[in-house]
């Protein structure tokens, strides 16, 4: 009994892992169309951190780091760190 | 620069026709034999195909455009804020041009309009190829309208 439950909270602790990776890849393509969107390069986010809402940091495969937010008039910001 | 949209799928036809006719002749030409009386028969026949590819224009239906772009999957929450953003700055600038106080010229606005349709595309084209085919199909329509002053003050 003991390790079915074992098994179902593994399971559980999987599957979340995976649907979180599968948010940040998502995320991570959000903000490098963003970043390029706005005309700066960026060829792949390779990292990402979540600052507060709606701000985050990306730092790019080629090297480059951007913030990336909303301001307070509702306007996508990128800034190059 | 390109405001006649509906006119053009009709004359393209015609000269079609008339370029099969003139390459028609030459070999009615070089060939000796008897090939001058059917040739009066097949320009009345001409007419009536290229009515048929008249009504092809699409419908053009820009808030179903709008929401599905709202709703699409294929492009994340800061892209869709930020293309707003380019979207509303655009409109911005067609709404100084009708106003006749236009920094912009209309040149510039259609290069414009065709880099954020370009941008769109790009974003659309692989998670979501429908709607990158209608925004696609309906660019001169819309075009059209942010060009016509009554139905751009309708947007």
């Amino acid at each position: 009994m003991s390790t079915r439950i074992g098994r179902l909270v593994f399971a559980a602790l999987v599957l979340g892992a995976a649907s979180w990776a599968v948010a940040d890849a998502s995320n991570g393509r959000d903000l490098q169309a963003t970043i390029v969107l706005n005309g700066h390069p960026c060829d792949q986010v390779v990292d990402s951190k979540r600052n507060a809402d709606s701000d985050y940091t990306a730092a790019c495969k080629d090297g480059n780091r951007y913030r990336v937010f909303v301001d307070p008039k509702g306007r996508v910001v990128v800034q190059k760190l | 620069m390109q405001p006649s949209v509906p006119a053009a799928p009709a004359p393209t036809a015609k000269p079609s026709s008339t370029h099969a006719a003139a390459t028609a002749t030459p070999k009615k030409a070089t060939s000796p034999p008897v090939a001058s009386p059917p040739v009066a028969s097949p320009p009345k026949a001409q007419p009536a195909p290229a009515t048929p590819a008249a009504p092809k224009p699409p419908s053009l239906d820009l808030n179903s455009l709008e929401q599905r772009l709202k709703d699409t999957r294929a492009i994340g929450v800061f892209t869709k804020l930020s293309l707003k953003n380019q979207v509303d700055d655009l409109l911005s600038e067609f709404r100084a041009f009708h106003k006749g106080g236009a920094k912009t010229p209309q040149s510039e606005l259609r290069q414009k309009y065709d880099l954020l349709i370009i941008k769109v595309l790009s974003l659309l084209q692989n998670g979501d190829p429908p709607l990158a085919s209608a925004i696609a199909s309906s660019r001169e329509a819309i075009w059209g309208i942010l060009m016509d002053p009554q139905k751009f003050a309708n947007i």
